[in-house]
């Protein structure tokens, strides 16, 4: 293309997959621009995970299309969605057991974005890099089995940076931290955007959707409840009904 | 421990010395002294029987680091293997007896041929993880196997059917040494495949889908295309071996080049010697072979086992493989290439700490 894409980055229309006869994600529809930073929340069993998997290529859509700068992305193997510069994680944590940490974040850099390939040494000098940013610096040549909660879900987030994505799509990374690590891992997730990645990124801390989105979309039940400014979002009575129940819901009005 | 790090070191110096001058004089000694020594009559070279054996154990070494590619490397335990080296060696075998081709003309078609069929089965094999994969690809060994005995076009067999297939006899000097070199030439080819896969690009991938497949293909690993590549080189230098044998034994079948007792020596070579290492499934290829060959009772060296009489120990043998499969790979599971690393030594407590880390 010679010039850059006007429309949105990522394009979500129609986007449908189901289990069975269970519509896990229905219908959904958003669009995100290049360099924004959003946040998918929604109640358990909202369809969050689901909709990353079929971003990322791990689960083929049964109705929809999904666009990355104007083309479509729909049916890719996950190789190829990610070659195109779509890097994820994984909220249960995926690591290469038997590498140290340089060597997971190095299968990042050695395979990932297409049209930045590198050869073994320039991809784990990139390793190095990389793992500066999200702060694991000093646990390069530890093995996983020698991190910690926290420092596994740097590892997921630092491997996906790696491939030198575009949009990063990060799957609560912040899950099972205490309030000092979120912050950190806060700081890793701004450090991250700030390089020029569009992130979207699913969580349940709100602190987090607060903290670093400029939007925040909601699922429930496989549909788009709402979405815009975190601020106004999570004030809207159908999100607090779909977190809290109806019945708390007309109570929180009626107070 | 006491002053491990520079006694190991210091160890696995005098290791790499003794073994690299026992490697140059397995291979060279020959050469120079064949005839001087067989009149001499020293031990193991003056045996004609000593060659067959070494030229086996290379067999087995190519058959073992080749089975390390995707069994070691790549996570999927292939238990077919033994497919590929009937092909090789049938692909061989065809050219020169009935296209009477040259031998050096028709080696190089087994492993292609080999490779070939391995893309082939593998595209779909592939799919299949863990146990199921194994049992799958036990079954295509066993068939590909019975497929070359059985089939026959216009009443006749095409393959040599039950009887086999007879090779002309290669004429050259001392025959049994240039097999000897050539199959050794084919194990050092096959280790120094393996060691540049572990640095390369691809082999990354094939460590990355071992470890956790899914994750590889978010990263970018084209998983389905590297796993039939690391099926296919592996069968591939697995038909290389098959295809040297056949012109070496002159007469294959199905059971020489078929048998189903070679899947499960090349996995316990590779296992005794250190899977997903460069060095680790020749090593095992040797230790196992020997031991294999001495409880057969047909080393040069030898001497009888007590209460098993000489009928019995082949069966014995048997028994003794099955046991030492369950051993290593409950207290040896990294290999015994583990204790060349410099890092550790055989103790009591490193057998102990190997017991908790494979029990659940």
């Amino acid at each position: 293309m010679s010039t850059a894409p006007a429309g949105p980055q990522l394009e979500l229309r129609g986007v449908t997959k189901r289990f069975g006869g269970v519509a896990a994600v229905d219908g959904v529809n958003f669009e995100i621009a290049k360099g924004d930073i959003v946040g998918i929340i929604g109640p358990n069993g909202a369809g969050k995970t689901t909709l990353l998997n079929c971003i990322s290529g791990v689960y083929h859509l049964d109705g929809g299309d999904i666009k990355l700068n104007g083309s479509s992305i729909a049916g890719m193997a996950p190789h190829r969605v990610a070659r195109l510069g779509i890097g994820r994680t994984f909220q249960i944590v995926k690591p290469f057991g038997s590498m140290t940490a340089r060597e997971n974040v190095g299968i990042g850099a050695l395979f990932g974005s297409a049209h930045a390939r590198r050869g073994v040494k320039q991809a784990f000098a990139l390793a190095d890099e990389v793992l500066a940013l999200v702060g694991l610096k000093a646990k390069a040549d530890l093995p996983v089995s020698a991190l910690t909660i926290p420092d596994r879900k740097r590892l997921e987030v630092a491997r996906a940076v790696a491939t030198r994505p575009q949009l990063l799509l990060l799957d609560e990374v912040m899950a099972g931290l205490n309030n000092v690590e979120i912050d950190e891992a806060l700081e890793m997730v701004r450090s991250v955007h700030a390089t020029g990645v569009t992130v979207l990124l699913i969580e349940h801390v709100m602190r987090v959707i607060v903290g670093v989105c400029r939007r925040a979309i909601v699922l429930d039940s496989g549909q788009v409840l709402a979405q815009g400014e975190p601020e106004v979002v999570l004030r809207d009575e159908r999100v607090i009904q779909a977190y809290l129940g109806e019945r708390y819901a007309k109570r929180l009005k009626s107070s | 421990m006491i002053g491990t790090a520079a006694s190991n070191r210091r160890w696995r110096r005098i290791f790499l010395i003794v073994g690299a001058i026992l490697a140059a004089y397995a291979l060279l000694a020959p050469l120079t002294s064949l005839e001087a020594a067989q009149s001499a009559n020293i031990p193991l070279l003056a045996d004609k029987l000593w060659f067959r054996i070494a030229t086996i154990i290379a067999m087995f070494a190519v058959m073992a680091t080749a089975w390390n590619i995707i069994g070691g490397i790549t996570g999927y335990a292939a238990f077919g293997n033994v497919a590929f080296f009937g092909i090789g060696a049938y692909t061989t075998g065809m050219l020169i007896a009935k296209a009477k081709w040259p031998f050096l003309l028709a080696l190089p078609l087994a492993p292609i041929v080999a490779a070939a069929f391995a893309a082939l089965v593998g595209l779909p094999l592939l799919r299949l993880r863990g146990h199921y994969f194994a049992v799958a690809s036990l079954g295509v060994g066993v068939a590909v196997g019975e497929l070359v005995q059985n089939i026959d076009y216009g009443g006749q067999p095409v393959f040599g059917g039950a009887s086999g297939l007879f090779l002309p006899i290669l004429r050259i000097d001392n025959r049994g040494l240039a097999f000897f070199y050539l199959m050794s030439a084919a194990a050092v080819f096959s280790i120094a495949v393996t060691w540049w896969v572990l640095r390369s690009r691809f082999g990354y991938g094939l460590i990355a889908i071992r470890e956790n497949e899914e994750a590889a293909s978010v990263l970018g690993v084209n998983t389905t295309a590297y796993k039939v590549a690391a099926f296919a080189l592996a069968a591939a230098l697995t038909g290389l071996a098959g295809g040297i044998f056949s012109q070496w034994n002159v007469f294959i079948n199905q059971e020489n080049v078929f048998p189903i007792e070679y899947n499960v020596q090349m996995i316990l070579m590779a296992l005794l010697g250190g899977t997903g290492t460069v060095f680790g499934p020749a090593a095992g290829a040797i230790l196992l072979q020997l031991l294999i060959q001495f409880l057969g009772g047909t080393l040069p060296i030898s001497f009888d086992l007590p209460f098993v009489s000489s009928d019995a120990r082949p069966i014995v043998a048997q028994v003794i493989l099955g046991l030492l499969l369950v051993v290593v790979v409950i207290f040896v599971p990294r290999g015994v290439i583990d204790f060349f690393g410099g890092r550790t030594r055989l103790s009591l407590s490193y057998l102990r700490r190997s017991l908790r880390e494979t029990s659940l």
